[in-house]
């Protein structure tokens, strides 16, 4: 918490204004000695000493820094150690030099009237200093506090808590947090990782429940968030002093599609300790339909095929329906809509009645058949052709869990459903109320990808903008990552109250984005160490580095280190091992006799009921859903009619 | 300084001519000429004036730089006698094992100068009211003075008063001078008698107003090659003078350039054997060449240590002194 000791009574530096280089309402100068711990993204603390500055403090943050000496030309240093740089070295009189810097203002207290920073004393900032400088006051006391904390602003040995406004953070004020950085260094993930779990502690009370859904993109990155990992001495001193418990996430809850096979998990964390609490992400004709758009090509989509689709959705699906040729229709699964088409194909080729059914072209419901029939197949695992789905569950999201869906080795169509439905359907229900908690921060890494800046507008891109404008209103909140910053849309970027910053690409810095930082402020950006980032709030006039501890999870690598993904089962062993997780009494013989000899989308149908209906009795649900086994029945032998005339010499 | 402003308007109010003119060489001490009256000389090294090789040596752990510095300016004119403000100031730094400097001592004194007539009692406890120090100018003759003789008289006065200030912060500097401790002065060490009896302190002497050699001998200390210096001399106390050894050092080669070019002269407390002591300060003193003193247009003679001095005393004047009011309107263009 914030240390409210006196400063250090004894100045650092002083102001110093000229003509070139003068003193303005928003930046300022000073000097100090050559021995200092000031540097880049040191917050300092001025105060008014001359006539009618009495009383008047500013805070600003260092931007810059510079060193001169008196040498007027560098040609002198040469003359005077002729020519030789050791001779230089080893002048008995060290030049008089100069240390410069240029600060950017924080905060001017009082506000008004807004005057030139005064040429007055600089001290190093305070915990008190930092959250007033930061504007933090406003929000880190009063009767209902809204801080999160982010980070450490760390400088000349002094470590201040830095919070973020769960109001600017979460909404309604503003909301959505952006953070970039060169990948590799670990720093995105672990920043996040940390947030959340700062947020999940601090969120206020009065704010209600939050939830997190985080996509995992790719490898192992967010698996193990319900593990602890190894932190060091110093990560739980940073802990201690910014308040947060480092403990590993309580309530984590994990889906993840199933791999072809429809049996075995498309995941990382499948570990026999492990896997028992990935749920299956299965979905079904319902549950795709109404995102049609993000299967089918764009190309595909015309308004003809859009309106049939939407017909289907709207006077099909989930009703009862008579196609007009005497076929009654409950369309629930792919299945049932095959055999819907089909019906319409035999009934128009039958009554002769032309091309066109329902007002649409049989062309176009050709197409959308061919497309939508495609669908299983091309996102074999996650959609099914036949049988229930497996989804999150909406409605009834708990305050404080995290829900990973592990989509990391999904083909990019799948990708993109899942993205589009999840995140559709957090809307719906938040606008509703009816989610479970009242908000929801969802993490989406590799934006570059999601919403690139430039390239096709694709539905994931749609949505992400639409979370990005209208999120804040609803408690959809995105949490967004990516490499190039500059990349990404502007709108994505542009919306995120929160900016953070990992260490960056000198050509990314080079863009147009970062013109508004100084070149030192650059310079430490391409140069951040593992740990430290660079934020920018709304209640922050400038962009301020903290240092954050790592995060109290296990990282993905160590995680599949120390659980390493189990192979693919055989399909009874996995159908088995399914069972035996829901009902830990059940034997895998008994549900491998169970099921020998039956077909496998048969038992996949099944297992899905069972999985969803959670019954009491998994082996009788599964026997009667499989239905009575039917004997073979060996064909009769038939006795030989002997030839009316038989040959004898036929030589056939 | 408010005293001051406040003091020059109730001058003014008072029937005082309001100037503001800066007479030359007022902003700092630039090749004041040495006016001590010509001494007699005794060689008291080699019997004849010779030339001696002098290789770089690293200098003292310890040295103390002494420098003062005058400003002054005329603020106005009673009838035709000019009233001056002057600014004089001294101070030595320390140079420590890190090769930095660190201020030791210092003292400034702000005057008003005036011919004796300008400043009667009513006056002088204006100007004592305003924390200033009143100083008359004895002029000889009979009023009126031409006003050129006493501009020249404010200016002596100037200097004397920097000299005494030097001459104080140099007699506490000695006072105060560790064991292996050197005290280097810019300019005569042969004003101040401790300085000059002093066994560490050394006088540096950039300017050659005055000269000690003559014919033959002079011409060979004049020419003196780069990294070479001359036979040690003894400089007899004149009028105001100690006794002190002397002898001349080129710090840069002078062909091509003016002949006066990185010359010094040194004094030092005389002393039996001058040939033991004086190669190694003379070595000292050719490694001082670095740090150079550029831009001082005098870096061939001037040490920075006394360049560093200069400015840091120039740091320290008040900053309204010299201002004219003019310059005060921000430059147009900027």
């Amino acid at each position: 918490m914030i240390d409210r000791s006196v400063s250090d009574p004894v100045p650092i530096g002083r102001v110093v204004a000229t003509e070139q280089k003068p003193a303005t309402p928003h930046q300022f100068h000073f000097w100090t000695a050559t021995e200092t711990s000031v540097g880049i993204g040191a917050i300092v603390r001025v105060e008014g000493g001359g006539t009618g500055d009495e009383g008047r403090v500013v805070y600003g943050v260092v931007t810059d820094g510079f060193a001169y000496s008196d040498l007027a030309s560098p040609l002198h240093d040469v003359i005077g150690a002729e020519g030789d740089p050791a001779r230089a070295a080893g002048a008995p009189t060290a030049r008089a030099e100069i240390r410069l810097w240029t600060a950017a203002v924080l905060r001017q207290m009082p506000e008004e009237p807004l005057q030139p920073v005064p040429l007055g004393d600089v001290h190093m900032a305070s915990d008190a200093d930092v959250a007033l400088a930061l504007r933090m006051d406003a929000y880190l006391h009063g009767a209902r506090p809204t801080a999160i904390p982010v980070g450490l602003y760390t400088s000349g040995g002094l470590e201040a808590p830095v919070y973020l406004d769960a109001d600017f953070l979460v909404g309604p004020e503003a909301a959505h947090l952006n953070i970039s950085g060169v990948s590799g260094l670990a720093t995105k993930t672990s920043a996040v990782e940390f947030l959340l779990g700062a947020l999940f502690q601090h969120f206020p009370p009065h704010r209600g429940k939050i939830a997190a859904v985080c996509f995992n993109v790719k490898g192992p990155d967010l698996l193990f968030l319900d593990h602890a990992g190894t932190l060091e001495e110093e990560d739980r001193r940073r802990y201690d002093r910014l308040n947060v418990e480092p403990a590993p996430f309580e309530r984590v809850r994990y889906y993840a599609p199933f791999k072809a096979d429809g049996v075995n998990l498309n995941t990382l964390r499948t570990h026999g300790d492990l896997v028992g609490a990935v749920e299956p992400l299965v979905w079904g004709l319902t549950e795709v339909l109404d995102f049609a758009e993000v299967l089918l090509n764009r190309d595909d989509i015309d308004a003809k095929a859009d309106a049939f689709i939407d017909f289907l959705a709207d006077r099909v699906v989930r009703r009862d329906f008579d196609d007009g040729f005497g076929g009654q229709h409950h369309v629930e699964t792919f299945a049932d809509l095959e055999r819907l088409f089909r019906s319409i194909f035999d009934g128009l080729e039958n009554a002769g009645r032309g091309d066109i059914w329902r007002t649409h072209h049989i062309a176009t419901i050709r197409k959308v058949r061919n497309r939508l029939g495609n669908v299983s197949t091309r996102c074999k695992g996650l959609v099914t052709d036949d049988g229930p789905s497996s989804d999150l569950p909406f409605g009834r999201f708990e305050d404080r869990a995290v829900y990973v869906i592990d989509v990391a080795n999904v083909d990019p169509l799948g990708q993109d459903l899942v993205f589009a439905r999840v995140v559709s359907k957090l809307r719906e229900h938040l606008e509703r109320r009816d989610l479970g908690v009242d908000a929801v921060a969802v993490f989406v890494d590799e934006l570059n990808k999601y919403a690139p800046a430039d390239g096709a507008e694709t539905y994931v891109k749609k949505m992400l903008l639409d979370i990005s404008e209208r999120g804040r209103y609803l408690g959809l909140v995105l949490f967004g990552a990516e490499q190039f910053r500059s990349q990404v849309h502007r709108r994505v970027v542009g919306n995120a109250a929160t900016q953070v910053f990992g260490r960056m690409d000198a050509d990314e810095l080079a863009t147009p984005g970062y013109q508004v930082l100084s070149p030192a402020t650059k310079i430490k950006l391409a140069t951040l160490p593992v740990g430290e980032l660079m934020l920018r709030h709304p209640h922050f006039t400038q962009p301020i580095f903290v240092r954050f501890p790592r995060p109290p999870v296990l990282r993905g690598r160590d995680g599949v280190e120390r659980y390493p993904p189990a192979q693919d089962l055989p399909f009874e062993d996995a159908v088995a091992r399914q069972l035996t997780r829901l009902d830990p009494g059940l034997r895998p013989n008994q549900v491998k006799d169970l099921i020998a000899g039956r077909e496998e989308a048969d038992v996949r149908r099944a297992l899905g009921v069972v999985r969803r209906e959670r019954p009491a009795d998994l082996l009788a649900t599964l026997r009667r859903r499989l239905g009575g086994r039917v004997a073979p029945e060996a064909a009769r032998e038939r006795a030989a009619v002997p030839p009316l005339n038989p040959i004898p010499e036929e030589p056939y | 300084m408010s005293g001051r402003r406040d003091w020059l308007t109730a001058l003014y109010a008072a029937g005082i001519t309001p100037a503001s003119f800066l007479p030359d060489a007022s902003v700092g001490r630039l090749g004041e000429p040495e006016d001590e009256p010509q001494a007699g000389v005794e060689l008291v090294e080699d019997g004849e004036l010779r030339v001696h090789p002098v290789a770089p040596q690293p200098p003292p752990a310890a040295v103390g730089f002494l420098d003062g510095i005058q400003q002054w300016k005329v603020v106005g004119y009673d009838g035709v006698r000019p009233i001056a403000v002057a600014y004089v100031a001294a101070a030595v730094r320390r140079r420590g094992p890190d090769g930095r400097l660190r201020t030791a001592f210092w003292e400034a004194r702000e005057l008003v100068v005036a011919p004796a007539e300008t400043l009667d009692e009513p006056r002088r406890r204006a100007i004592a009211a305003a924390g200033l120090e009143a100083v008359s100018v004895e002029t000889e003759g009979p009023p009126p003075l031409q006003p050129v003789q006493a501009l020249e008289a404010l200016r002596r006065e100037v200097h004397r008063a920097r000299q005494a200030l030097e001459r104080e912060l140099g007699r506490q500097a000695v006072e105060r001078l560790g064991d292996a401790e050197w005290l280097v002065v810019d300019g005569q060490l042969a004003v101040s008698a401790v300085l000059a009896r002093h066994p560490r302190a050394l006088g540096v002497i950039k300017s050659h107003g005055a000269q000690f050699l003559e014919g033959r001998h002079l011409e060979r200390a004049l020419t003196v090659p780069a990294a070479h210096r001359t036979s040690v001399f003894r400089v007899h106390g004149g009028h105001g003078r100690t006794e002190v050894d002397s002898w001349y050092l080129r710090l840069w080669p002078w062909e091509g350039r003016d002949l006066f070019y990185g010359l010094i002269r040194i004094e030092m407390a005389a002393a039996p054997n001058p040939g033991t002591r004086v190669p190694g300060v003379s070595g000292w003193l050719l490694a001082e060449r670095a740090t150079l003193a550029a831009p001082d247009a005098r870096f061939d003679r001037l040490l920075y240590p006394i360049h560093d001095v200069e400015t840091y005393l120039r740091s320290r004047a008040p900053g309204d002194l010299l201002a004219s009011p003019a310059s005060r309107l921000p430059r147009t263009g900027t």
